[in-house]
């Protein structure tokens, strides 16, 4: 699948939120896409995905089966679980056993007598992926897909991305928590000032050294840094907000600041 | 089952069950309950029928609307991945099947309140009236869609609009301009209709073309 000179914007008058992107994705690769909020990863993926079209540029040779998990799955909908996934189903051609074997792996098989309003945000997350899921998709694009799951779930999802991978399908995925770093191969691309760049892949866990910092900085700020900090390639831990007064030293605690433990490779 | 017709058959379901579709029923039911309060005299039946679907297409327009937006943004992107472009094809089958409904019922009303036996050709002529009658409404609904116009009041606003240009047009008319609906009144009242049945079928069609055309394109950058 190529992306060239890809430009986006909404209308005529708006800024341009992808300009001159390009990227190709060949059979098997699990893209990660990181960046800021609000500089278009949700964009990209729904033009991945076909659900917008480029303004300028092309996306080609798109698989045939797409799969999408929105960040938000619309629960607002008059359907019990089993009756929505059963319609999807029909819509995707795919027998109604799948959607036995998806609800049992995402942890959902409780779920299906529900009521979609009455879900919780990560169950109803769980029904966009299990809908995403459920037609073998060639390409698989999941927006923020581990936003609200339970543990169980958020180790059980990059197995499954790891298996729509192995069988030669395209997984994008934008994360902002982290979850994939350590999945074997991961591709990261970031997304930044209408640009995407791919970024050099996270060494797997234990070949590198690790330098733990300590990192202080204003609460209003804290959530920029730790999103520029895991777009880097840095695990971010916020570890507490303090009240002190600086004191000068890198230890120290200042007003209204949030403090942060950031592991990245050792500086040589 | 092909996708399309499943699509729509989740769309419809979802229209029914939310409730939305009761909105135009009812209004549908308040105008036939003004539109046959006395029974139609031995003779007017062509003209009666004719009233009807004219008097039909906002009605038609409203529930071609409401069944388009029942669904959430994000729903409808579920669908385009699912489907691509044949995702509008369902969502305008499902439009027009629940609009059958209603025109249905309008139609069975009719023939309920009329004092002589309805001959074939009235029956004929009562389908056709409100297929055409359907087809204009659906046009409205898609192009009012929350897709074209997010904003329910401006939607709102241009569905009441495109109907009063089509009456104002018509009567003034300007056949080819519009979706001739008075003309359809006129013609049957004055025992013209059967006549000039394909002509009025082809002008009663130009615009749905047209308009179905232009949600088609406008579709593409307005997912």
């Amino acid at each position: 699948m190529r992306i060239a000179s890809l430009s986006f914007r909404y209308g005529r008058h708006d800024p341009w939120i992808l300009s001159d992107a390009g990227l190709v994705l060949d059979a098997g690769d699990v893209v990660e896409v990181t960046g800021p909020n609000g500089t278009g990863k949700s964009t990209l993926l729904r033009l991945v995905a076909g659900l917008l079209r480029p303004v300028r540029g092309s996306i080609e040779e798109r698989p045939r089966v797409v799969g999408y998990a929105p960040e938000r799955f619309p629960s607002d909908q008059p359907f019990t679980v089993a009756s929505y996934l059963r319609h999807m189903a029909a819509v995707r051609r795919v027998s109604t056993e799948s959607i036995g074997r998806w609800s049992e792996r995402l942890g959902m098989d409780h779920l299906l007598g529900q009521r979609l309003p009455d879900l919780s945000k990560g169950s109803a997350h769980k029904v966009g992926l299990a809908q995403a899921l459920l037609a073998e998709p060639g390409l698989l694009v999941l927006d923020e897909p581990f936003a609200g799951l339970d543990a169980a779930t958020r180790a059980e999802l990059p197995r499954i991305i790891g298996e729509v991978g192995a069988r030669g399908g395209i997984v994008v995925v934008s994360d902002h928590q982290g979850d994939l770093r350590a999945f074997p191969g991961l591709r990261r691309c970031e997304v930044r000032d209408g640009a995407v760049r791919e970024l050099e892949p996270v060494e797997e866990a234990g070949e590198t050294a690790l330098t733990v910092l300590e990192v202080a900085v204003a609460a209003s700020r804290a959530s920029d840094l730790v999103d520029r900090l895991r777009a880097e390639g840095c695990a971010v831990n916020i570890t507490g907000h303090t009240t002190g007064h600086i004191t000068g030293h890198t230890t120290g605690h200042t007003a209204g600041r949030t403090t942060a433990r950031v592991a990245g490779e050792a500086a040589e | 089952m092909t996708p399309v017709i499943a699509l729509a058959r989740f769309r419809l379901t979802g229209y029914v069950a939310s409730h939305r579709a009761l909105q135009p029923l009812i209004a549908l039911l308040a105008l036939l309950a003004v539109l046959y309060a006395g029974a139609i005299p031995a003779g007017q039946e062509i003209g009666a029928t004719a009233d009807s679907a004219a008097m039909l297409v906002p009605v038609l327009a409203w529930a071609a609307r409401g069944l388009l937006d029942t669904e959430p943004d994000e729903q409808r992107s579920v669908a385009l991945s699912a489907l691509g472009p044949r995702e509008l094809v369902s969502g305008l089958l499902a439009a027009f099947a629940s609009l059958l409904v209603l025109a249905a019922i309008a139609e069975t009303a009719l023939l309920f309140r009329l004092v002589g036996s309805p001959t074939l050709t009235v029956l004929l002529t009562g389908v056709w009236l409100h297929l055409l009658s359907a087809t204009a409404g659906l046009t409205l609904g898609a192009l009012t869609s929350r897709p074209i116009l997010p904003s329910p009041a401006v939607s709102t606003i241009a569905l009441i609009l495109g109907y009063l240009s089509m009456l104002v047009l018509s009567m003034a008319g300007a056949r080819w301009l519009t979706v001739p609906v008075m003309a359809w009144m006129r013609d049957a009242h004055h025992d013209a209709l059967l006549s000039g049945l394909p002509l009025l079928t082809v002008q009663s069609l130009l615009w749905p073309a047209i308009g179905l055309a232009a949600y088609t394109w406008l579709r593409r950058t307005r997912p």
